[in-house]
């Protein structure tokens, strides 16, 4: 399959000289929307308004576990202005983003499992109205026993979240996954120090800025489309026909401009089959737009953890084995839970060399918002884990942090102990940068009380070869079509959620035809249109999509290079093209314009298109979800972090963050730059600030940006992203990914840089003042403890 | 006014956002922002009178109440972001009266007096007295906050301000302390009278820490005093816990925080 062929890191063109220079890859070109977003001018879900357009709302469950016993909506039928209200019964085909955990409904059929839970629609002429018509609706519940906590949703399960009738001793389990690998108690055993401890992890959410909105329509001839706000088309599109009954062929899904998504809007959504089904019923354009509110219960973010990790190392700070026990705790349905769970523990086994690794993971369901995928999905509580860990075994060995990280380096080209095949990897040169940026050897350790410096480490995915429903398709497919006019379109069913990827392929496009920005457009993420693309997620698009425009690219190429040399009765090896030009590098006085050779190619080989795919080489470990994390390449990072602790409020203030991440080749430094601070950022909210929880009842502690606190501009500190690029053989000139990866080291260097500024570490997260002060208090009490013992000594 | 269930309003920040996430409904909503009785700043021997009407933003430019009540400024600055003080009104954040209004300890520490009217006339009361309970006044139904008085400041008065939120911006006091004090040379050493602390978010209402105050009174400048100060404020308040604190955390941070205002008197 010529889609599995590898493209080089190099440039397609030699010069006249025969070397070999980029055009446009590498250049801080601006983002193809940049100006349409900055002038208001980009169309968002909301935005779209057509002809007698109705706006529809959902009804939610206001118990954390109930079944529902009758529900009768005859008096909001019979408002004015109310078109159309459907249930549960109305779309009874359960759904799930995973094939093989299909739990979800588009509104609840017989039970609620979270404050927040989907019960009923409404479409009506407008909000007020549907707002209005929701409280008519009269539903009788049946309350069932609540579980919060998922040692109790575990251990006490009486009432199962999801009834397994077949397996009923599963009880609340929704996931669990044992693997061991290598000799682990030998491991521990040649060990002359182990560290064990708990951690904790809590939860998060994305809080993208544009709340999830749908639009659809449904036409006389009965073609369903949908407008999303969604980072994964092509799933909606396959969730749409099971769950409404439709051929997959008579429903179009778009994707228009995105304002974020970090994960948040990958599952396909109650909204998405509400307002089909109710465009559907009523044969009018439906919206439905979630307020802020909904979008805390629709979730799916991260999933709170508690980690138990054992370290063994030798004297000279070699990693001897790792041990690992993870409880999950997964909300009220399964999302990408099962992946979660694999990802919990298959992710951790770079940048350094575990001889010997076993981790036991379990996902529970408890009654409170689902969990699903949030940037570094399922590695980043882990990592969390585990640098501080690999902190406290420095401080046992008396070395360096980041001497400890250079000594158990896996090195390139190398296998995991799971199977994981590790391409390029740019890992100590991202040690020395922030080591060097951060003045870590004059600093760290000898900053005044109060201030310190920090460092952790991490490895992500590249996407992975796990394609959530098992086919043999591309991963990514891309269609070029050349216009006379000079004109060249691109369709890919990328989605572009802020992060670029629309400029990815023009880019691609520019280099490999020798085109200038302007003489490229992107049509994306339109079913129609499109060919499929597995969507934005996993930090996939980058290097799939890239890979798969370079080969589409390439075979126009030879075709327009073929039809000019032939023209100019001269070698194809002869032609260049660049800068919307084509010429002859023997005779520099034979130059036409990119336009004149897509016009004479067109005469010579027909209409000019070309296609292009994409499909991961076979990765993975030979067991069961050794595949799960298997990537074509990883990215690597890290982290120095500076911070000051107030020790009178307990507030830690970070200062500086100093980001060095791997990405192989940065397309466009300054989109990797962008991921790499946004990332940065990111994490640090959730180390000092974000809490997604529940109070006593299940209800949301504080379902708004006033009370769920990310931090603002004056919040956030000084981020210095240092780019490394190593080249990876089989990225897209190299490229690997930059979306994700730079999120992890961010929290464990906080941590790490408390115990340098004040001497306490913080394991369990957030790290409240609160928390702070409390470990002053215990450090000060511990000291004086030992202070006293010496006295009486 | 009259109507039954009427509500006053200005800037709306707070009401507009309970009532979208409550669904609450009022008979009618009267706007004041364009009266001109509830606006401007002006000078009005020995006192600046505020028109109730009068948004953070312009507080934060007029001179008047920067020279007098520097730590008014300081407050303004603080509440939400530029677009909340754009519309937010000073007589807002007192009607409102909630217990982390970040302008309500200030009132309280500058000895500030309002100005209310109603359909009896209008009526002068002393703003320590507003505040009866948690969201209640002494202002009757259909009664109007009208202007916000603030006695010119003294030579010798000491002013002070700090607020503990959960972010930079944009945030919820957990702690809001304001402190306004005179220093007296008594025999070669300063001392503190006529002193005033308003706190806020530790009480169910904004409140003055009286022990802490009576301490303090004729108190000698300097660290030892503060250390005092701190301690008794500490124990005078019985704060709660909520999504944003934890009363343990409150009244540590209060301490701590008194201590650091009263210790700048003498920096």
């Amino acid at each position: 399959m010529a889609s599995r062929d590898q493209h080089g890191i190099h440039p397609p063109f030699a010069d006249a000289d025969g070397k070999r220079r980029f055009g446009v890859i590498g250049k801080p070109l601006r983002k193809v929307d940049g100006i349409a977003k900055a002038t208001g001018q980009a169309v968002y879900a909301d935005d779209i308004q057509l002809p007698g357009m109705l706006h529809a709302k959902t009804l939610r469950s206001p118990h954390a576990h109930a079944r529902i016993v009758r529900i009768d909506t005859s008096r909001a039928e019979a408002l004015p202005g109310v078109h159309a209200v459907i249930t549960g019964r109305s779309m009874p085909i359960p759904y799930g983003v995973i094939p093989w955990t299909p739990d979800e409904n588009a509104l609840a059929v017989d039970r609620v499992r979270f404050i927040g839970d989907e019960v009923a629609a409404v479409a009506a002429v407008d909000e007020d109205t549907a707002n209005a018509a929701l409280e008519l609706i009269d539903v009788e519940y049946e309350l069932l026993a609540v579980y919060l906590d998922p040692v109790e949703a575990l251990e006490n399960c009486t009432d199962a979240i999801h009834p397994n009738p077949k397996r009923p001793e599963r009880g609340n389990l929704s996931k669990r996954v044992e693997l061991d690998f290598g000799d682990v108690a030998d491991g521990f055993e040649r060990a002359d120090v182990i560290v064990e401890d708990d951690y904790t992890f809590h939860g998060t959410t994305h809080t993208a800025i544009e709340p999830h909105c749908a639009v659809a329509t449904y036409s006389p001839d009965k073609l369903l489309t949908l407008w999303s706000a969604t980072q994964i088309t092509h799933y909606v599109h396959r969730a749409l026909a099971r769950v409404l009954e439709l051929p997959a062929h008579s429903i179009r899904v778009i994707q228009p401009c995105l304002g974020g998504a970090f994960g948040g809007k990958s599952d396909p959504f109650s909204l998405e089959f509400c307002v089909a089904k109710l465009a559907m019923i009523t044969g009018r354009p439906v919206k439905m737009l979630w307020t802020r509110e909904e979008v805390f219960y629709a979730h799916r973010g991260r999933h709170p953890m508690r980690l138990h990790y054992k370290t063994g190392a030798t004297k000279d700070g070699k990693v001897t084995a790792v041990d690992a026990k993870i409880l999950i705790d997964g909300g009220a349905y399964s999302s990408f839970g099962l992946v979660t769970t694999y990802y919990s523990g298959q992710l951790l086994t770079g940048p350094y060399d575990f001889p010997a690794y076993h981790y036991d993971s379990t996902r529970v369901f408890t009654n409170k918002p689902p969990c699903g995928p949030k940037r570094g999905h399922g590695s980043v509580q882990p990592r969390f884990a585990f640098e501080v860990q690999l902190d406290e075994v420095a401080e046992a060995l008396a070395m360096d942090p980041i001497e400890l990280r250079r000594a158990n380096w896996q090195g390139e080209h190398t296998k995991t102990v799971n199977g994981q095949r590790i391409t390029s990897n740019g890992f100590m040169q991202c040690l020395a940068e922030v080591e060097r940026a951060s003045r870590w050897k004059e600093r760290r350790g000898k900053l005044p009380f109060g201030r310190g410096l920090g460092v952790a480490g991490s490895m992500y995915i590249s996407g992975t070869n796990y394609p959530i429903y098992p086919n043999d398709m591309p991963q990514a497919g891309i269609q070029l079509k050349v216009d006379r006019s000079g004109l060249v379109m691109a369709f890919t069913g990328g989605n572009d959620i802020g992060q670029g990827s629309n400029t990815v392929v023009r880019t691609i496009v520019c280099e490999e035809l020798g085109l200038e920005p302007d003489m490229v457009r992107v049509v994306a993420a339109d079913t129609d249109l499109c060919p499929v693309d597995l969507g934005a997620y996993s930090s996939r698009v980058t290097f799939m999509v890239g890979n798969a425009t370079i080969d589409a690219a390439r075979k126009l190429r030879h075709q327009i290079a073929g039809a000019v040399a032939a023209e100019w009765e001269i070698d194809p090896g002869r032609i260049f093209m660049g800068s919307g030009q084509v010429f002859d590098l023997e005779d520099r006085a034979k130059c036409i314009s990119s336009m004149e050779a897509f016009q004479i190619a067109e005469a010579r080989c027909d209409t000019l298109g070309s296609t292009g795919a994409y499909n991961t080489p076979t990765l993975g470990g030979d067991y069961r979800g050794g595949t799960i994390g298997a990537s074509p390449a990883y990215s690597f990072t890290a982290h120095a972090v500076e911070v000051q602790v107030d020790v009178e409020t307990g507030r830690i203030t970070v200062d500086n963050c100093w980001i060095a991440h791997d990405c192989g080749r940065a397309l466009n430094p300054m989109l990797v730059a962008g991921q790499m601070e946004g990332s940065a950022y990111m994490g640090l909210a959730e180390a000092v600030l974000e809490h997604h929880d529940v109070n006593r009842f299940g209800l949301h502690a504080g379902p708004s940006l006033l009370d769920y606190r990310i931090p603002t501009s004056v919040d956030t500190p000084e981020l210095h992203a240092l780019i490394v690029e190593s080249l990876d053989p089989e990225g897209p000139y190299g490229a690997k990914e930059a979306g994700e990866g730079p999120l992890h080291p961010s929290i464990p260097a906080i941590s790490n840089a408390v115990f340098d500024a004040v001497g306490i570490r913080l394991r369990h997260l957030p790290f409240t003042p609160g928390k702070v002060l409390a470990a002053l208090r215990e450090r000060r009490a511990a000291e004086t403890a030992v202070g006293s013992a010496k006295e009486s000594v | 006014m009259g109507a039954p269930d009427a509500v006053a309003v200005a800037g709306c920040t707070d009401l507009m956002v309970v009532d979208t996430a409550t669904g609450r409904r009022h008979g009618a909503v009267v706007d004041l922002q364009r009266l001109p009785e509830l606006a401007g700043v002006r000078d009005d021997g020995g006192w600046i009178d505020i028109g109730a009407a009068v948004s953070f933003s312009q507080l934060r430019r007029e001179a008047l109440v920067a020279e007098h009540a520097p730590i008014l400024v300081q407050a303004a600055a603080t509440i939400g972001g530029w677009q909340i003080q754009n519309r937010a009104t000073i007589g807002g954040n007192i009607a409102n009266a909630s217990p982390v209004g970040d302008s309500l300890p200030v009132l309280l520490a500058l000895g500030a007096e309002l100005v209310l009217a109603s359909s009896s006339g209008e009526r002068r009361v002393s703003y320590a007295d507003f505040h009866r309970g948690y969201r209640e006044t002494v202002l009757e139904p259909g009664g109007l906050i009208v202007r916000v008085r603030v006695p010119h400041a003294l030579p010798d008065q000491f002013q002070g301000f700090k607020k503990v939120g959960t972010r930079e911006a944009q945030a919820i006091s957990k702690v809001v302390v304001a402190l306004s004090a005179r220093r007296v040379e008594v025999g070669g050493q300063e001392h503190l009278a006529d002193v005033r602390l308003g706190a806020g978010a530790v009480a169910a209402m904004p409140i003055r820490l009286r022990r802490t105050e009576a301490l303090l009174e004729g108190a000698p400048v300097g660290a030892d005093t503060a250390t005092r100060a701190a301690r008794e404020a500490r124990a005078e308040v019985n704060p709660i816990d909520d999504a944003r604190s934890t009363a343990r955390y409150r009244a540590h941070v209060l301490g701590r925080v008194v201590r650091r205002l009263v210790g700048d008197i003498s920096a």
